[in-house]
């Protein structure tokens, strides 16, 4: 008994000191967050050792995690480099800056400022790419993707980033769709259409006009959209209902009455001369028949049940549409990524019902359409 | 405490609640068809007999316990056990087994063979029954009913969610399943019967009284199974033969501007890629025939009574109404566009 109560005080005392320790250090570190003498300016670096600390975190992070990242479409499609490129003239040069020009000085002046792209991302692999676009980085001003169900729009950026570091400033340009915009564009119709803060050379680089195609197949033809439907879908972009990455953007920028006029614009322009490869003309045939019969047995009412020639103002009209367009969004459908809206809550059930091969056979034949081109409902009742 | 007189007259009370329940639409014990006759009558005659059984086991047993001498050793002996304990029950059991059978026959029978497609299989089974009456297919499906009638002059048109009977025809029911197994099951008129996927099998139904009767899916089927009922109406012969007339006929032309209205609604927003109304351009036949949904005693298979605000309400909501039903929900309409859908339904009658 005696022997042991030395050695159990000294236990005691150990542990009594190193509770005061922690207090003190707790009360020491409130005094200075309080205080205020912390320099949270960005204007002056951190230490050398916090530098090197959150890139250590951030690396091994970004490894970590994106290795859990599911194995990326086909990259080299053209259409999704192009939809890529174009979004990221509007969404990532504010801050990254196009291949070619000098760093934006205010973006250079963020602590990180944002890196030159054309030297990173050579280094990274697409999955790494990827998870950083869709989620973004803290400690730093790198944003998350603003639609996080829109995993093919993330695969557009990633695709176009791949690609970057090989790409001179002209082939940029080329790409991101800014030598479409051309000059009749610029004159009459900004000023009857455009707005102040998204000038319709945005809408026109990647959607066309009168006279140019949408500039990717993943990107939809507007022109000779019903008005309705256009406007739904500008308010759907802006109130988040219908995700994107790319469409909310721009749409939140819109004021109504700017999305209104957009939308009459778009309306009103013949649709512009589409040459696209003939599909499997098997493909074809079948979607014709689903379109027009439906198949019962699956419970799949026929597509033209809703989107016939004379279909409502506020239903899309989908001859004549891309068919990488058309099949992106029954994907979306199917992944029930359009149950925000009431119009997709309808869609979604049908798509759901969709099997991989009818969704190609659908969108093909609607593709193959032209505009304004699907039957009338009366010419499909028997 | 409570008095103990409620608690007496709570237990005497309770049965007799319980009972109550028993009254109605749905009961077996209040039967109105031929085949619910007889099971009742078999129901009666069983219960009867087995309180007898019991009547005479209870007084066995006072006798062996307080009776005179004599009396329990005749009980104890080996006669009485040969007799009452093996005889008896033999003979008593086979004599209500047969009979059971023999009211089991009365009602349905599994029929027809089995092909790949149901509508073939249905039509083989419609060919097989005699073509002088008026035959009715009712196939299953998640989760409502749908009706097929076949008149005696060979005319064949689709209903939904409501049979119809002639009284004192019997009229015989194909009964067939386009997904899982479902079970008709009408108490009023008749036991049930399983409709079972890939077998068309026949139900024979005769009604004894006019009057309305409902019926049930018997089976699990998923999701909204409980919610998948429909009533049988039984008419007069006249008033039902003035009925089939109407509902053979194709819709009636919309007679208000607001039924107009609903109309060109049902035809252009996909309505009719799943529904069918007889006259006009609509031919879906992946949900229910709603030529004359206007003049069906319920909607959604009897979940809503059939009124304007409920249909509006099924229109829009259906996902709440009947969680898991395969229609989707049609928020898109604003509240003017539903009443003038629901006027134009409604005056389907």
């Amino acid at each position: 008994m005696r022997d042991t109560r030395p050695e159990r005080s000294g236990w005691r005392r150990l542990l009594r000191r190193g509770a005061l320790a922690a207090v003190l250090v707790l009360v020491a570190g409130a005094l200075f967050v309080r205080s205020g003498l912390y320099n949270v300016a960005a204007s002056s670096d951190h230490w050398p050792f916090t530098t090197w600390l959150i890139d250590r975190v951030r690396v091994h992070s970004v490894d970590t995690w994106s290795s859990f990242v599911p194995a990326p479409p086909s990259l080299d499609d053209a259409d999704l480099l192009a939809l890529g490129a174009a979004h990221f003239e509007g969404g990532c040069t504010p801050c990254h800056s196009r291949p070619g020009d000098p760093a934006n000085a205010i973006a250079a002046a963020m602590l990180p400022p944002p890196p030159p792209l054309g030297t990173v991302v050579g280094s990274m692999d697409a999955k790494a790419l990827f998870w950083i676009v869709k989620h973004g980085l803290k400690y730093t001003a790198m944003p998350a993707w603003p639609a996080q169900q829109r995993d093919d729009e993330v695969w557009a950026v990633t695709a176009f980033l791949v690609r970057l570091p090989e790409l001179s400033p002209r082939a940029y340009r080329e790409l991101a769709g800014m030598t479409r915009t051309g000059q009749a564009v610029q004159d009459g119709a900004e000023l009857a259409t455009g707005s102040e803060s998204v000038g319709l050379t945005e809408c026109v680089r990647c959607h066309g006009d009168a006279e140019t195609g949408p500039l990717s197949g993943y990107v939809p033809v507007l022109n000779a959209q019903p008005r309705r439907y256009l406007e739904r879908a500008l308010a759907e972009y802006a109130d988040a209902q219908r995700p994107s990455g790319v469409m909310q953007p721009v749409a939140t920028l819109l004021t109504p009455t700017e999305r209104l006029r957009l939308a009459a614009w778009y309306a009103g322009l013949a649709a512009p001369r589409e040459d696209r490869p003939d599909p499997a003309p098997g493909l074809v045939e079948e979607g014709r028949r689903l379109a027009r019969e439906g198949e019962p047995g699956t419970g799949l009412p026929p597509c033209l049940a809703c989107h016939a020639r004379d279909h409502p103002e506020s239903f899309p009209s989908l001859a004549g549409q891309n068919p990488e367009y058309l099949l992106g969004q029954l994907g979306l459908f199917r992944r029930g990524a359009r149950d925000g809206t009431v119009h997709g809550q309808i869609m979604g059930v049908i798509a759901r019902r969709l099997g991989d091969r009818q969704a190609q056979a659908a969108a093909a034949y609607f593709a193959s359409l032209p505009a304004g081109g699907a039957p009338a409902l009366a010419e499909i009742a028997p | 405490m409570r008095p103990p007189g409620l608690r007496r007259a709570a237990c005497i009370l309770a049965p007799v609640l319980l009972a109550a329940g028993c009254a109605g639409v749905q009961s077996a014990l209040e039967p109105a068809g031929v085949e619910a006759v007889h099971i009742d009558r078999l129901l009666r005659l069983v219960t009867l007999f087995l309180a007898l059984v019991f009547a005479g086991v209870l007084v066995a047993t006072a006798i062996a316990l307080a009776g005179p001498r004599a009396w329990r050793e005749k009980l104890a002996s080996e006669h009485l056990v040969v007799h009452a304990g093996m005889v008896f029950p033999l003979v008593a059991l086979s004599v209500l087994l047969g009979y059971g059978i023999w009211v089991m026959g009365q009602g349905g029978s599994a029929q027809a063979g089995v092909g790949l497609r149901l509508d073939e299989d249905i039509a083989a089974a419609f060919e097989a029954l005699p073509a002088s009456g008026l035959r009715i297919a009712v196939t299953g499906e998640r989760w409502w009913w749908r009706v097929e009638y076949v008149t005696a002059d060979g005319r064949r048109f689709a209903s939904a969610n409501e049979l119809r009977l002639p009284v004192g025809e019997p009229v015989p029911v194909l009964l067939a399943s386009a997904d899982v197994i479902h079970s008709f099951w009408v108490p009023k008129l008749a036991g049930k019967l399983d409709m079972i996927p890939g077998r068309v099998n026949t139900l024979t139904l005769e009604a004894t009284a006019p009057g309305v009767s409902r019926g049930q899916c018997a089976e699990y089927c998923g999701g909204a199974h409980a919610l998948m009922s429909f009533f049988v109406v039984a008419m007069p012969p006249a008033e039902f033969a003035a009925w089939l007339e109407r509902e053979a006929a194709p819709a009636a032309e919309p007679a208000t501007r607001a039924a107009t209205a609903g109309r060109r609604l049902f035809m252009t927003h996909g309505c009719a890629g799943c529904h069918a109304i007889r006259g006009t351009v609509a031919r879906g036949t992946i949900g229910p025939d709603l030529t004359h949904v206007g003049g069906r005693l319920s909607l959604g298979a009897g979940v809503l009574p059939n009124e304007p605000q409920a249909m509006a309400r099924w229109i829009r909501d259906t996902a709440h109404v009947k969680p898991e039903n395969l229609m989707p929900p049609f928020a898109i309409f604003t509240d003017a566009e539903l009443r003038d859908l629901a006027t134009y339904l409604e005056g389907l009658e």
